[in-house]
C-alpha cells in the first residue's frame, strides 16, 4: 500500500515536472514569436529607387519642444506622391533610430501618400505608427507638425495634409492630437518657424 | 485488473496536476476585480470638496480606493513595497499621518495604532483598496471628524457639513411650506400635478423626519428619501404646487401654482369671489440669470481610457484628476468659481465632453493632461486660425474655438508668466486637440511632464501644488479681460 502511494506521488511529480517544462517551452515560444514580430516591424522598408536628391526634414525634439531643419540626401523617385512617401520614410527612419530625441513607435511606416489636385495630401500610415506612438499632447503635436512642415518644405504645392491610419480615419493619433482634420501647411509653417 | 487501476490512478493524477496548473495560471492572469459587479459610486461631502468615489466589489464586499477617497481631502502620497503600502496623508489643520497596510491582511496601522478592517486590504496595480464599511473609522483616525456614512443613500458626510433643514407650514389662502436650510442650496425642482420634488445632488441635506403629514387643505405631506448619492424631498398637495427660492437660496417656499389664464378660468371654473381672487398669490417675477465667471476644469481621459502610462503603475488619468482638484482648490481660494468636468475614474467621450462644457457656459475652459515626454509644463492653445464671428452668431462645431483665439492666447500667456515666475520650465504652443476645438469659450490645455529626471515627481504634492498655484494666479491675472457669461 505504502509502495503504491510512493509510486503514485512519484508519478504525479513526474507529470508536474513535465507540465512545467512544457509551460516553460510555451513561454519561450511566445516570447520568441513576439521578438520575431518586433524585429519584422523594425525592418526598414526597401529604399526608394531614383537619383540622389537633397531633401529637407523638420526634426522634432521632445526635450525642448523644438523643430530643427536638416537637409539630407536620399534616392528620390520621379513621381510626386512617391517622392513624398520617400521623404516621410526618411523622416520616420530618423525617429526610429535608437537615441532619437523624438522617438516614435517601432515599425512605424508610411503606406502611401495621395496627392489631390486641390493641394491636399493624404498620408496613409500603418497601424504601428499610431498604435505604438508615445501618448501625450506635446509628442503627438510635434509629430504632426514635423510631418506637415517636412512635406510642405519639399513640395510647396502641398497646402494641407490629413493623416489616416491603415487606410481609415482615426479620431486621435495616440489619445490627444486630432486626426480627423486637414492641417493647413501655412499654419504649420508658421508654427515650425516659431519652434526652431 | 491491477494495471488498469494503476492506469486510472495515473490518468486521474495527470488530470489533477493539469487542472491545478490551469488554476494556478488563470489565478496569476485574472485581475482581482474581474468578477466585480457593476461598479457604484458613493457621494462624498466635505468642507473642501463634493465628489464621488467609485465602489468596487471584491467578492461580496464593497471596496473603495484610498487615493480616490483621500486625494480631495488633503495631500496624499503612497509608497508600495511588495505587498505593503505606506500612506502619508495631511489634511487641512492636521499634521501628517502615516498609514501602513498589507495585502491580504485585515489589520493596518494609523500613526502606529492598530486599525481593524472589515475585510482584507487589497493591493492591485500599485493602488490600495479598503472595505467601504471601514471608511468612517479610517477617516476618523486620520483626523477627519466627525464622519457619517449613510448607507441607504451612499452618502459620506465628513466634518460638520450636514445641512438639516426645517419645515414650517404657514396656513392661509393659499398655505405655504417654508423650508429653511443652514446654507444656500441648489436642488433641481420637478413638478407633477399635486407634487413638487426637490433633488439635492451637491448639497448634504439631511431631514428632521422622513415622513411628515400636514392637516392642510393644500399641502398634505412631505417625504424625504435618499438613494444613489442623492437626497430627495417630495411635497404632496391637493392642487398643482410650485417652489420658489428666497433668502439667497437658504429658503425654499412651496405653495400653490398660479391658476390657468383668466379666459380659461372663465370657461372652466365657477367665477371666484372677488376677495378670493385678490388673495391669490402673484407668482414672483423670476430675476433674469446674472452673468457669472465660471472656470470648467477637465481632467482628461478616465475609465478605460487611461491616457499615457506615465509609469506602469501611474496612468495619466489619475495624475490629472489629482492636479485638477488642486487647481480647483487654488482657484476657489482666489475667489474664482471652478467646477470639475470629471470627479472620478469614469470615461467621458470627446463629444460628451464638448457638449457638457458648452452647456455649462464657462468663462474659461482648462483641460489638463500629463505625459512623460519632455520636462516641465506645456501650455497649449488650439491650432486653429483665428476667425471673426459676429457676436451671437452660430459657431461651426469643429472650429468653435477659433472665435476665442485671442482670449485663449491671453490666458496661456498669463499662465506661462506665472510658471516662469515660479521657475517652472514651461513652453507655450498651439496643438490640435479635441474637444478644445469644439469649445465656445476661451480655452487652454496644460500638459505637465516631470519637473526633472525623476518621472515619479510628476505626482508629487509639491510639484502639483506649484503648477496649480501658477494656473490659478494666471487665470486671476486675466480675469478682468474675460467676459462673464450668463448661464
Amino acid at each position: 500500500m505504502t509502495r503504491r502511494i510512493v509510486a503514485m506521488l512519484t508519478l504525479l511529480l513526474v507529470v508536474a515536472a513535465a507540465l512545467g517544462i512544457y509551460a516553460w517551452y510555451l513561454h519561450r515560444k511566445v516570447k520568441g514569436d513576439e521578438e520575431r514580430l518586433r524585429q519584422e516591424q523594425q525592418q526598414v522598408a526597401a529604399p526608394a529607387s531614383g537619383p540622389q536628391a537633397t531633401v529637407t526634414l523638420y526634426l522634432a525634439s521632445d526635450a525642448n519642444a523644438t523643430l530643427t531643419k536638416k537637409t539630407i540626401s536620399i534616392p528620390l523617385p520621379a513621381e510626386r506622391s512617391e517622392q513624398a512617401r520617400a521623404i516621410l520614410r526618411a523622416l520616420f527612419g530618423t525617429y526610429l533610430q535608437s537615441g532619437s530625441p523624438h522617438p516614435i513607435g517601432a515599425g512605424a511606416d508610411v503606406r502611401d501618400v495621395y496627392l489631390l489636385s486641390d493641394g491636399s495630401a493624404v498620408v496613409d500610415t500603418n497601424l504601428a505608427f499610431a498604435d505604438a506612438h508615445p501618448s501625450g499632447v506635446l509628442a503627438e503635436d510635434l509629430t504632426i507638425t514635423s510631418i506637415v512642415a517636412t512635406l510642405n518644405a519639399n513640395d510647396p504645392k502641398i497646402t494641407r495634409v490629413k493623416i489616416i491610419v491603415n487606410g481609415a480615419e482615426r479620431e486621435t493619433l495616440a489619445g490627444h492630437a486630432d486626426l480627423r482634420r486637414f492641417y493647413l501647411a501655412s499654419t504649420i509653417a508658421q508654427l515650425a518657424k516659431e519652434l526652431q | 485488473m491491477a494495471p488498469s487501476r494503476r492506469g486510472r490512478i495515473a490518468a486521474a493524477g495527470t488530470l489533477l496536476a493539469f487542472a491545478g496548473f490551469l488554476v494556478l495560471r488563470s489565478a496569476q492572469q485574472t485581475p482581482l476585480f474581474a468578477q466585480a459587479s457593476a461598479p457604484g459610486l458613493i457621494a462624498v461631502f466635505s468642507a473642501q470638496s463634493v465628489y464621488t468615489v467609485p465602489v468596487l466589489q471584491v467578492g461580496a464586499q464593497p471596496y473603495v480606493g484610498l487615493v480616490d477617497l483621500l486625494e480631495p481631502l488633503g495631500s496624499i502620497e503612497t509608497k508600495v513595497n511588495g505587498k505593503k503600502l505606506k500612506l502619508y496623508f495631511t489634511s487641512a489643520g492636521n499634521r501628517q499621518q502615516q498609514g501602513d497596510f498589507q495585502e491580504g491582511k485585515d489589520t493596518g496601522k494609523i500613526a502606529g495604532d492598530k486599525l481593524k478592517l472589515a475585510a482584507n486590504f487589497v493591493l492591485q496595480n500599485g493602488r490600495g483598496y479598503v472595505p467601504l464599511s471601514s471608511v468612517p473609522e479610517l477617516l476618523s483616525r486620520l483626523g477627519l471628524k466627525p464622519v457619517e456614512y449613510r448607507p441607504t443613500s451612499q452618502r459620506l458626510l465628513i466634518g460638520n457639513v450636514s445641512e438639516r433643514y426645517t419645515a414650517e407650514l404657514k396656513k392661509g389662502a393659499p398655505s405655504r411650506l417654508l423650508l429653511g436650510f443652514p446654507a444656500p442650496v441648489n436642488p433641481t425642482i420637478a413638478t407633477e400635478p399635486g407634487r413638487v420634488r426637490l433633488t439635492f445632488k451637491r448639497d448634504p441635506v439631511v431631514a428632521p423626519a422622513d415622513h411628515v403629514k400636514y392637516d392642510d387643505p393644500l399641502i398634505t405631506g412631505a417625504t424625504f428619501s435618499e438613494h444613489n448619492g442623492i437626497a430627495e424631498l417630495e411635497i404632496t398637495g391637493t392642487a398643482p404646487l410650485m417652489a420658489n427660492f428666497s433668502d439667497g437660496g437658504r429658503t425654499i417656499i412651496v405653495t400653490a401654482a398660479p391658476g390657468p389664464p383668466p379666459t380659461q378660468a372663465v370657461q372652466q371654473l365657477p367665477v371666484p369671489a372677488p376677495q378670493a381672487a385678490m388673495a391669490l398669490p402673484q407668482p414672483a417675477p423670476q430675476p433674469p440669470p446674472r452673468p457669472r465667471f465660471l472656470v470648467v476644469i477637465d481632467p482628461a481621459h478616465g475609465g478605460a481610457d487611461i491616457g499615457a502610462a506615465i509609469t506602469p503603475q501611474l496612468p495619466e488619468k489619475d495624475v490629472v484628476l489629482a492636479l485638477a482638484r488642486r487647481v480647483q482648490h487654488e482657484l476657489q481660494a482666489k475667489g474664482v468659481a471652478a467646477s470639475l468636468l470629471r470627479t472620478g475614474d469614469y470615461a467621458i467621450s470627446l463629444d460628451q465632453r464638448a457638449i457638457s462644457i458648452n452647456a455649462a457656459r464657462p468663462a474659461l475652459y482648462i483641460v489638463l493632461h500629463a505625459a512623460n515626454t519632455g520636462t516641465g509644463v506645456h501650455v497649449f492653445t488650439e491650432m486653429l486660425p483665428p476667425e471673426n464671428i459676429a457676436p451671437g452668431g452660430l459657431l461651426p462645431w469643429d472650429t468653435a474655438q477659433a472665435a476665442f483665439s485671442d482670449l485663449s492666447g491671453s490666458v496661456a500667456g498669463s499662465i506661462a508668466a506665472e510658471l516662469e515666475s515660479r521657475k517652472l520650465p514651461n513652453a507655450t504652443l498651439p496643438a490640435p486637440l479635441r474637444p478644445m476645438n469644439n469649445v465656445a469659450a476661451p480655452a487652454v490645455a496644460i500638459e505637465i511632464a516631470p519637473p526633472g529626471g525623476d518621472i515619479a515627481d510628476i505626482a508629487s504634492a509639491n510639484y502639483q501644488t506649484a503648477v496649480a498655484q501658477s494656473i490659478a494666479a494666471g487665470v486671476a491675472a486675466v480675469r478682468s479681460k474675460l467676459p462673464e457669461v450668463t448661464p
